[in-house]
């Protein structure tokens, strides 16, 4: 059945271009998760008391939890004693110029594509060059392994009132911001991997937009899992005040390895009265090879809440990467009139496993929602989309829009839909649509008829595909994404 | 049998089982035998008293009696023995009606049904009482048979699982469809295979929900072979604090291709403080499949309403009238006149008693 469409992608190797990974000098934490691990990681941090009382109640909690069993996915047991939980580029001195920056990090993000002048300020250079001006306005904090390397912009950020800092300094230089929205959105005690983030998280941004500040620029962040072994536990809460708005970007690589890395987030959310965040993500961990070999298993736990009326979450995410990706970026619609918005395009290859999805709580009244959810299963992987539209008694006039397309790309994958909708308010309007359907050979037929060959025709055919979804990033997202895709899919049937 | 038994609502597939009312109902003391009329159809009618054959009230036509191929699931392994419809190949037996009975406490019934190539039959059940009834339904059809089964939940209080399992052979058809009007909460657990190529199911039907009463269907239909296509059509009604919940899932097996499924999940609410989940599930490893499934739940259309009263009838009326043709959708496709004119009416005397 499926040899028609088998003939028209020919077997290429899969390439995974950002899997190099680098010799630099780190320094780890003992390898093993205890008590100590955690007082390890919080006495690196310099973190107050508070901060490490906060961790080591998450982690009693997690020693008591058991790991979820409910998705589509199929684990291994992992062993949490087999791990490092803390990797940190050994401290340089301040640097004066580029020359003296371990050139191996230099490397790294030359790779990744960040421009040279954000490679400077990443890599510690003081001085600014008057000509070196970056043309891109895109802000970039970068997380290498464990700790987060350098953050770009910061004056400029400033003088518009917004904090942008890696979560462990804003721990130091915003104590009382921080204590009153950590651990508000997802509770340390949500699900065994959110509470295992609450007990070792590392590093991660923090970003605080003021009462009506439009944040003059793009927020970035790069999260590179590098040294062997680690697991990378990242903590990301954006705070937008009443009428803010701001657009963040998250990208993420790790090196090729034999054996599979942990990779356990947790992104919190909070928009006030009227105001608007963005989040956009790029997730391309490796993926392991063709075998199933390697890879990383990525379990986030993002969230959102919409808290004042009016506001508005954006999700937009492009998952290619990742031998495990366990992901439901959600977003719990409080205030009257709140819009939470999920854009998602999930790619699986050769032997990856993808579970995600999202979940909208409706309690607001008037709140409203759009899920828009493209499937791409190839090779032998598996692609679910779970989600969940909840609407409470109390939300009045609630609409949502969910429509979840699945694609699927030769006879050995699967492609699963699971949503869950439950209205206890009878005057919400709930609408969801779903297909599965492979590429049609007449679109491949007329495409190649113009001269494309079979990859390009197929590349172009999925880009068509994920379309409403890739005109939701930012310009410089949406290029790479597009790439992305078609280097993902890559010899994806043969 | 102890609710412990039974999985918790921790486990996905149980997520919205009304597991208290269950063990609720198995614990009602003993109440006074209701009466119910068979249908005037020919063929055998059974009635069945907690379980419990009674004989001079019963014509058993071709069915017999005797142990039932147990079933592993956790409400199916509880029934081990009861009644049996063996047809042979080519054969069209008169309907078989089934009247259960339950006083109180729980009672556990199996049941086979075993169609031979091209045979035809149909069974209609009605559920009646209070306690819990759990009932295991063992299909088999054979190449080209055909079985139409009617369903009806009308037990004023208690509990009714019903487990079913089926196996559909090549261009077999397996028509199904269940009314739960009464008063009871219940689960209809099933799981339908596919088993030969171009086989067809359809399984559907309506759960209309009052109180605190909490109805749901968690079916799962495999298509193992190709060329099969299955359609499950669910609407539920709830009104006031009560729960209704579909679950329905079409897995489509690596090689069946060509598979044509379908789910259509609706639910209505006719008050704020009723509940209606909806899960309509696609699992697909095939590549060449067309499954479809939709979902919607809300309240009566504003705007069909205002057209109906703006012509003449009165607000009540109307909704009765819109509530009556979103149910009826399911019941038409009962084949037999008799039989859709009864679960027809049972549906409306639930509609004017909600609304």
């Amino acid at each position: 059945m499926a040899t028609k469409n088998a003939e028209a992608y020919a077997a290429v190797s899969k390439t995974y271009e950002w899997g190099f990974f680098s010799d630099i000098e780190q320094d780890f934490a003992p390898k093993g998760l205890s008590e100590d691990t955690v007082r390890y990681i919080s006495a690196k941090k310099n973190e107050p008391e508070w901060m490490l009382d906060w961790r080591l109640k998450a982690y009693a909690r997690w020693l008591e939890m058991e790991t979820p069993d409910w998705s589509k996915l199929n684990i291994p047991p992992i062993d949490y004693q087999d791990a490092y939980y803390y990797a940190e580029p050994k401290a340089k001195p301040k640097l004066g110029s580029l020359d003296e920056v371990d050139p191996e990090i230099l490397r790294v993000y030359e790779k990744l594509g960040i421009p040279i002048a954000e490679q400077k300020m990443l890599a510690g250079v003081e001085e600014r060059d008057e000509n070196g001006e970056p043309k891109r306005r895109v802000a970039v904090d970068a997380v290498f392994d464990s700790v987060s390397v350098a953050t770009t912009f910061r004056k400029e950020l400033e003088a518009a009132g917004v904090i942008f800092r890696s979560i462990s300094e804003a721990i130091r230089e915003y104590p009382d911001l921080v204590r009153k929205w950590l651990g508000k959105v997802v509770p340390q005690h949500d699900n065994y991997f959110a509470t295992l983030n609450s007990a070792v998280f590392s590093d991660g941004t923090f970003v605080y937009i003021p009462e009506g500040v439009r944040c003059p620029m793009e927020l970035s962040t790069y999260f590179r899992i590098n040294a062997e072994n680690t697991g990378q536990f990242e903590r990301t809460l954006i705070v937008a005040d009443k009428g803010s708005y701001v657009s963040y970007l998250e990208g993420c690589t790790a090196p090729m390895r034999d054996e599979n890395q942990l990779h356990a987030a947790v992104v919190e959310l909070v928009a006030l009265d009227d105001a608007e965040i963005k989040y956009s993500t790029v997730q391309n961990w490796y993926p392991g090879d063709e075998n199933g070999v390697g890879g990383i298993y990525n379990f986030v736990t993002k969230r959102a809440l919409c808290q004042g009326k009016n506001s508005k979450v954006s999700w937009t995410q492009v998952e290619t990467g990742s031998a495990v990706t366990w992901k439901y970026p959600s977003c719990v619609l409080a205030g009257e009139n709140s819009v939470g918005e999920f854009y998602s395009v999930a790619v699986t290859n050769n032997r990856q496993q993808a579970d995600t999805g999202t979940k909208m709580i409706h309690l607001g009244r008037g709140s409203r929602s759009t899920i828009v959810s493209k499937g791409i299963s190839a090779g032998r992987s598996d692609n679910t989309y779970r989600g969940l539209v909840r609407v409470a008694p109390t939300a009045e006039g609630v609409r949502n829009f969910t429509q979840c397309d699945s694609l699927l790309l030769g006879d050995q994958c699967g492609a699963h839909t699971i949503p869950y909708i439950e209205v206890r308010n009878p005057s919400a309007q709930i609408e969801h649509e779903a297909t599965t359907s492979k590429i049609s050979e007449d679109q491949l037929f007329y495409a190649m008829s113009r001269g494309l060959d079979q990859e390009a025709a197929v590349a172009l055919i999925v880009n068509g595909f994920a379309r409403e979804v890739l005109q939701q990033l930012p310009m410089e997202f949406a290029v790479e994404a597009q790439k992305l895709l078609g280097i993902s899919l890559e010899g994806s049937v043969g | 049998m102890s609710v412990l038994e039974l999985p918790s609502t921790r486990a996905e597939a149980w997520r919205w089982a009304d597991l208290g009312a269950l063990s609720a109902a198995a614990a009602m003391a003993p109440v006074v035998r209701t009466e119910h009329e068979f249908l005037d159809l020919p063929g055998a009618r059974l009635l069945f008293v907690d379980g419990v054959l009674d004989e001079a009230a019963s014509t058993l036509g071709a069915v017999t009696f005797g142990e039932v191929a147990g079933s592993d699931h956790a409400l199916g392994r509880h029934a081990r023995a009861g009644w049996s419809l063996r047809l042979d190949s080519r054969t069209a037996a008169d309907p078989v009606q089934i009247v259960h009975v339950a006083t109180g406490a729980e009672n556990h019934l199996a049941a086979e049904i075993v169609l031979a190539d091209d045979a035809v039959g149909e069974v209609v059940e009605t559920f009646v009482g209070a306690g819990w009834a759990n009932r295991y339904t063992r299909t088999t059809l054979g190449r080209g048979a055909r079985l139409m089964r009617s369903v009806r939940l009308l037990q004023p209080a208690g509990f009714v699982s019903l487990r079913e399992e089926a196996d559909i052979g090549e261009a077999a058809s397996l028509v199904t469809t269940f009314l739960g009007a009464g008063g009871q909460g219940s689960r209809i657990d099933a799981q339908l295979n596919l088993t030969g190529e171009g086989a067809f199911a359809e399984y559907g039907g309506a759960l209309l929900t009052s109180d605190t009463q909490a109805q749901e269907c968690a079916v799962r239909v495999n298509h193992a072979q190709p060329n099969g296509s299955s359609r499950q059509v669910w609407r539920a009604v709830a009104a006031y604090r009560s729960r209704a919940s579909l679950a329905a899932a079409v897995e489509v097996a690596r090689h069946a291709q060509k598979t044509d499924g379908e789910q259509s999940l609706r639910g209505l609410l006719l008050h704020r403080t009723a509940t209606v989940n909806l899960k309509p599930e696609l699992e697909i490893f095939a590549d060449d499949v067309k499954c479809a499934h939709g979902a919607t739940v809300g309240e009566l259309d504003q705007r069909a309403l205002f057209y109906m009263q703006s012509r003449g009838i009165p607000r009540s009326r109307a909704q009765a009238i819109l509530t009556h043709a979103f149910v009826a959708d399911v019941l038409e496709r009962i084949g037999n006149e008799t039989v859709r004119a009864a679960f027809e009416g049972d549906a409306d005397a639930w509609l004017d008693a909600a609304l």
